[in-house]
Order: structure tokens, then sequence, then C-alpha cells
């Protein structure tokens, strides 16, 4: 049997289960895999499918314990304050409001390397901001997915670089100025594309309205206390202390959740928040798990070597294109896992150029990653944070962005040889 | 309506709860017991030449009782003479490295000096695979008596041993790496005494190396046949002679070879710290691992041990190789092959450039003999059971 050919009806039982069907798409995934281990011959094949089901354990629990302490923060008053104190800082002016809005939702990325963190904190604090501000709730999930994206690919923490560096001995030294290069011309239009003509600025009137329309809370800065913790540590994570910087960012959450119902202990079940957090993540984690399986699978049944051998083979004047479609859409399944399988074997087929800007312009293509379906993590909680239920309405807003992400990012690449001579 | 603590929150549906549990119950079951195998040491048999056997822990005592506490072997010959340290399995998804190391400690016999081998440095790498390379848990190879079997793990350290991963991994030489990198023994030099179970693994070696004034410090590994660096000597500057003239010579036994300098700021591997803190002279072996690479097709063990894979053919026709890639393959007894080759040149170099470090040795496995033969003449007991 091809290499394909297993890959190719893993692909379509899943979209029978999950288009025909309805199923859930986390079982529709782990279902699809373990028709592809039947058919080829694997059997069950219950060990991969478990060893690829937990893959995912450490993203798994930084999604559910992030949401528990966003949700802890929602019941403690503390979002609807620090909105109140945005708009009543920024209400006069939506371009410093709209950029400090852009950075804000990037800080979290930027220090863990991760969009899911970026959309799940400060993206949950801006987007009430935004919305109040007259943006519409799928232009501030598009605006918020693509602020955790960039704040993914800025320094000084790019994992997806840190990936393809171990795969290529490159040490990650160098990439400040290359990666700021890239990502701050991208925060400026992206804010300008999708917030100039959305939000107004407004009057002391208007602001008073709006205010009194969120829920009465305190205001004292007890309540802030959490999110200060949570701040604290996850700086303390790019440290050198050999204690606060081992503590990983699940027990970040947790610990920064735990604060907030001591505070609150009285107005607050602490069980109840971590049952709502993951009643609303579930079906998110069960796709993680089914993605999971389904690498697990494909590498199993042969199917992923052929996908990275099919774009190695394009033809020198191709390969560009090649980077450009295939990094994002093996994102479907993980944007990690696109720079580790496909980021280094691009890398060393670019041996000649600079390494530093090609991983660099490859963790940015690699980033788009998190907007690709099925798995779409930053279009996927950026739409649960505004409450918006379908998810590939946010993706449709976040689609002339991401292109313009991607032939920024190719042009970086063709441009490497002039601009190592900058950098 | 205030809400209460109650399954429905969690939207199950009736009797959803009660299924996923016995799934769960099954699943482990039938999984536990495959996973729990991996834990077991593979079986080793030294030669009669071995003078002791030693875990880690002798060189640091926190780590009796973990799963880092890997086997050392120590032949000693009767004169006084150099002392050399061999390292396998740092990675244990590189088994060239492991198997090399084995067949030294199951045959050889030292006269002169003294030989350090650790073939499982990464102990705890051997107890698991890594997620989403749908790797075969264990490969054979054939013994006098039928088939030995050995693990094929993990580049990294278990994470049922060292959990969380940081977001990003800063390592005792202060170079910053991505979280998962913390589990990374050739990462994790010059580590720590008191760090991470990787770190101390780190520790103890680098104790090993000061306290037994090793010359010499060979650490075999692998690579993807797409990695620049293959079939190659990585040289700590110190050494530069040594990785010459052991190009040389194994040039002339017919093994590619290249020499690489160890890039002096990429911190917390072997080669570079071993070489910049102790007094030894610091190697790295490279052979050409398919199993190993982006590119494979389906893992197996056949893959391992035969080193043949249809798409790496054809990367080698593409030009996105850096070893010649045929039908033939590389199998795992010409990578096994070419690490014995240099180690073997590498220590009659050590004697030639300074005498009072000469190691005399007996019964050394031949590389031109395990590539005629096969491993049936190095490995004489099979395993009872996979």
């Amino acid at each position: 049997m091809p290499d394909y050919l297993p890959l190719l009806l893993m692909v379509l039982i899943f979209f029978g289960l999950a288009m025909g069907f309805r199923l859930q798409i986390g079982l529709a995934l782990a279902l699809a895999s373990l028709g592809g281990a039947l058919i080829s011959g694997h059997g069950l094949a219950l060990r991969h499918l478990v060893e690829g089901g937990f893959g995912y354990l450490d993203t798994i629990l930084i999604i559910a314990t992030a949401m528990i302490f966003m949700t802890s923060l929602q019941k403690s008053g503390m979002l609807d304050a620090f909105t109140s104190f945005l708009l009543r800082a920024f209400y006069r002016h939506r371009f410093l409001l709209l950029f400090s809005m852009m950075l804000l939702t990037m800080f979290p990325g930027m220090i863990t390397g991760s969009s899911t963190t970026a959309v799940l904190t400060t993206g949950a604090l801006a987007s009430p901001v935004l919305m109040k501000m007259g943006m519409s709730r799928v232009k501030t999930a598009a605006f918020i997915a693509m602020a955790g994206i960039l704040g993914m690919i800025a320094p000084p923490v790019n994992i997806l670089v840190m990936i393809m560096g171990a795969g290529v001995d490159m040490p990650y030294v160098g990439l400040t100025f290359p990666l700021l290069a890239l990502v701050i011309p991208l925060a400026v239009i992206f804010t300008l594309w999708i917030g100039a003509k959305e939000v107004k600025s407004l009057t002391s009137s208007e602001l008073e309205e709006i205010i009194a329309s969120l829920p009465a809370g305190q205001s004292n800065f007890r309540i802030y206390l959490p999110l200060v913790l949570v701040a604290a540590l996850l700086l303390a994570q790019n440290s050198a202390l050999p204690f606060l910087s081992q503590l990983g960012l699940p027990l970040i959450f947790l610990l920064g959740g735990l604060l907030n119902w001591l505070l609150h202990w009285k107005k607050m079940n602490f069980f109840l928040v971590t049952q709502q957090a993951l009643a609303e993540a579930l079906p998110i984690l069960a796709i993680l798990v089914g993605v999971g399986m389904f690498i697990q699978i494909m590498t199993l049944t042969g199917g992923r070597g052929w996908i990275v051998l099919v774009f190695l083979s394009l033809p020198p004047a191709l390969l560009y294109l090649g980077m450009g479609i295939s990094m994002p859409l093996f994102g479907a399944v993980s944007a990690f896992g696109s720079a580790s399988i496909l980021g280094v074997p691009f890398i060393l087929a670019l041996i000649n150029t600079n390494a530093i800007l090609t991983s660099s312009a490859l963790s940015a293509i690699a980033g788009l990653g998190d907007l690709m379906p099925p798995t779409a993590l930053a279009g996927m909680f950026a739409a649960q944070v505004v409450g918006e239920k379908n998810y590939f309405r946010v993706l449709r807003h976040c689609l002339v962005p991401a292109l313009f992400e991607l032939v920024f990012a190719l042009g970086f690449l063709l441009g490497g040889p002039f601009l190592a001579k900058i950098f | 309506m205030k809400t209460r603590l109650n399954f429905k929150n969690l939207n199950f549906q009736r009797g959803q709860p009660i299924f996923i549990f016995i799934m769960v119950v099954i699943i482990c079951f039938f999984t536990g017991e495959n996973f729990l195998s991996l834990h077991q040491e593979d079986l080793i048999i030294p030669s009669s030449g071995l003078s002791q056997q030693l875990r880690l822990s002798h060189y640091l005592p926190t780590l009796a009782n973990t799963p880092g506490n890997t086997r050392v072997f120590l032949f000693e010959g009767k004169e006084k003479g150099g002392n050399v340290l061999i390292l396998g399995g740092t990675h244990p998804n590189e088994p060239a490295g492991f198997i090399a190391a084995t067949i030294l400690i199951e045959n050889l016999i030292i006269k002169k000096g003294r030989l350090f081998i650790i073939p499982q440095a990464n102990l705890s790498g051997f107890t698991h695979n890594d997620a989403f390379e749908a790797n075969p848990q264990r490969f054979s190879l054939p013994a006098q008596d039928g088939l030995r079997w050995f693990r094929y793990g993990s580049r990294l350290t278990n994470p049922i041993h060292q959990w969380p991963d940081p977001t990003t991994y800063i390592n005792p030489s202060s170079q910053k790496l991505a979280g998962p990198e913390s589990r990374n023994l050739n990462r994790a030099y010059p580590g720590s005494k008191e760090g991470s179970l990787t770190e101390r693994v780190a520790w103890a070696i680098m104790q090993l190396l000061k306290t037994e004034n090793i010359h010499l410090a060979i650490d075999l590994h692998e690579a993807s046949p797409e990695y620049p660096v293959i079939n190659a000597i990585v040289f700590h500057e110190r050494a530069a002679e040594l990785a010459a003239m052991t190009m040389m010579d194994l040039q002339m036994e017919g093994f590619d070879l290249r020499l690489e300098a160890s890039p002096p700021n990429l911190h917390g591997l072997s080669h570079r710290e071993w070489g910049d803190l102790t007094s030894t002279l610091a190697i790295l072996l490279e052979t050409a691992n398919a199993s190993h690479g982006r590119l494979k097709g389906k893992p197996s063990p056949q893959l391992i041990v035969k080193g043949q894979d249809a798409n790496y053919v054809r990367a080698a026709r593409l030009g996105r190789l850096f070893v010649p890639f045929d039908e033939e393959g590389i199998p795992l007894k010409r990578r096994v092959a070419r690490h014995l080759a240099s180690i073997k040149s590498l220590i009659t170099n050590l004697a030639a450039l300074y005498p009072s470090q000469t190691i005399k040795f007996e019964y050394f496995p031949s590389p031109q003999l395990l590539l005629k033969n096969g491993f049936k003449d190095f490995l004489q007991i099979a395993s009872s059971s996979k």
C-alpha cells in the first residue's frame, strides 16, 4: 500500500464523520486515526493512539488552567473593572487605544511563545474594551487572534525558532532585531486594517453610559493581585531563577486562580469555576487529543514522511510557494509540529542563506498554523473569548491579515541576502 | 438561578461518564503493561575483562535510586596508562552508539590503561518513545543462540521522571533553548548538582571526567541523513590534531568522514563543555540514521537495523541529503562499525600523541568483521524474551 493511501483514507473518514455525521471534531479525529491504523494493518494500535493522544498533554493543561484562571477573573469582577479602567484611560484616543490593545494582547505571547496564552489572558482583557469602543464581536476576535500570533513570533521568546534552531544547531541568539523587523510592521498594519474603521473615539457622556452598563464591582487594587502574580511569574519564566523559572504555565495559571479564590472565597466556589471552565474548554481539548492520535498514526503509516518529501521535491522556484502552503497547512495539526517537521528541512534546503533570517521568516509562516482548522487554536479561543460560537466567522476576518503576513514573511525570505547585510 | 457543582455542568449525556470511565480502565489495562515493560534494563553481558561495574551515583550519590542511575563499566589493565570514557545512549533514539558501546563491553579486554564505558547515558530516555514519531519500542539483532532485543527510546528524558518542562530552558551554560530541551542530556552540560534529573546526570558525568582524570572522552551519536553534521568527528579545539589523524585513518579504512569544529557559541553540548571545563580531549561522533529523520517512511525495527528507506533514496536524488543514500541504505552494522573504527583509531592516535596515555587492548571488535558477518560474532547470548 502506498504511503499516502492510509493518510488519504484517514482524511476521508474524518470529513465523513465530522461533516456527514456531525460528530465532534475530536472524536472524528480519534476514529479516523483508529481507521488508519486498521486499514494499514497495524490493528487497534492502542499503544500509538495513547502515545499520540498524550502528545499534547502540556498544551492541554495550559489551556485548561488558563481557562480556569480567566473564568475566576470574570467571577471576581476583575475583567469588568479592568475594562472600565482602560476605557477611562483611552476613550478619546482610538488609535492609541488600538495600538495599546494590540501590544497588551501580544505581551503574554511574547514571553511564553504561545498564541493561546495571549488570547486567553490579555486577549480576554482587551476584547471587552474593543467591543465597547464599537468593534464588532467577530472583528474583535480576529484582532486578538492576530495579536496572539504576532506575540507568538515576537521576541524575546519565539519557541518556533527555538524548535527549528535545535534541529540545525543554531543557538537562540541574534534574533531580536530580525523578529522585531517582522513583527512591528505587521502589528501596525493589522491594527489599522482590522480596527481603524470600526473603533471610534467616545465623548464623556458616551463613556459614562458604557461604564454604567457594566456590572458594578470592586475597583480596588486587591482584585488585580492575581493578574499581577501571574504576570510576575510569567516574567520569571525567562529568568535563571532556579525555582521560579521551572514552575510551568499550568501551575502559574492555577496559582493565579487560587489566589483569586482566596481573595474572593465568600462569593466564589472554586470547584464550580473549574468545572465551568472545563465545560467550555472540553471540545477544544478533545480536538488536541484527537490531533495527537492523528499525527501519530499518520507517521506510523508513512504519511508524514510522504508529505515532507512532496514539498521538498518541489523545484527551487516553487520551493518558497511550498513553504507558504505546507507550513500553515501542517499547522492544522500543530504550529510547533510544523516548525519541527517542515521548518527544519526547509532551513536545510536553504542552507546557503542566513539561518537566523530564514528561521525568523519561517516562524512567521508556521505561526499562521494556529489559524488553520480544525485546531485553529488562536481563532477558536478568540471566538470563545468574545462569545462567538462559529469560529469560522472569526477566521474569515483573519484571512487578509494572514495572507499579508504570509507574503511579508516570504518577502523576508527572498530578501534574506540583502537583509543579512543590515542585521 | 444559582449554578451548583454538578456533572450536568460538563454537558455529558446520560451514561457517558460511566462509559468513558470503563473505556479508560480498559485502555490503561492493555497499554499500561506495554509502557511499563520499557522500564526493564537491557541485557548486557560484560566480557571477562570487566574490572568493575559501577553506577553513575558513584559520582553523585543523590542519583542513587533514580531513573538516571545508569551503569558504568570499568575495564582496567594491569599497567597504568591512559584513561578513556566512551558514552553511548546519550540520545536513546540513536542506537548505533548504544550498540557500539555494548559490543565493546561484551568483547574487550584491556591490558594497559583504563576504559570507562557508559552504554546508556540517558537511561530514563530508554523508558519511553517520542510522541508523534511512532517509532518501534524495540529492535532485535542476531546473537549466537537467537535474537537479542534492545530498547529504542527517546531523545529526551522521560517526562514521567522530569516534568513539567519550563517554557524556555536556560541551561547551566546560560544558553536559551526551547522548553523540552531541558530533558536533552546533550544540552545540559556541565549539569547541576541540585538541578533536574537530566542536569544531575550531566553533572555526574562531568565529575567522572574530573575525578578519573579522563584523557579522552568520546560521545557516540547519530543524526538524520538530512542533517549537515553527519558522518563526522566533532572536536573540541584541543582535540583538533587527534581528530585530523583519526579522519585520515578512517578514510584509509573506507569510511568517509569529515571534521567539524565544535562551535564556540553553542553551549551545553558535550564536545564544548567537556573540553572547556575539564582537561579531557572531547570528541563527538555522528553517523547517519534514517529512522531518526523527518523524511522517514513507515517506522519499523527493519528501518532501524537495515537502514533502508525509499523516501531517503528519493531525497538523495533530489540533493537534499548530506550523505550518499541508495537502495542499500545505511544499515546499523555499518553505523556501528564506523563508530568502532573511529574509537579504535582515536585510542591508537592518543597513544601516538601522548605515549603516557596509551591504552593497550585485546579482542577489540573488528569493524571489518562486523561489516562482513554482522552482529552474531559479537553478541553471544540472546535475550530470554522481548
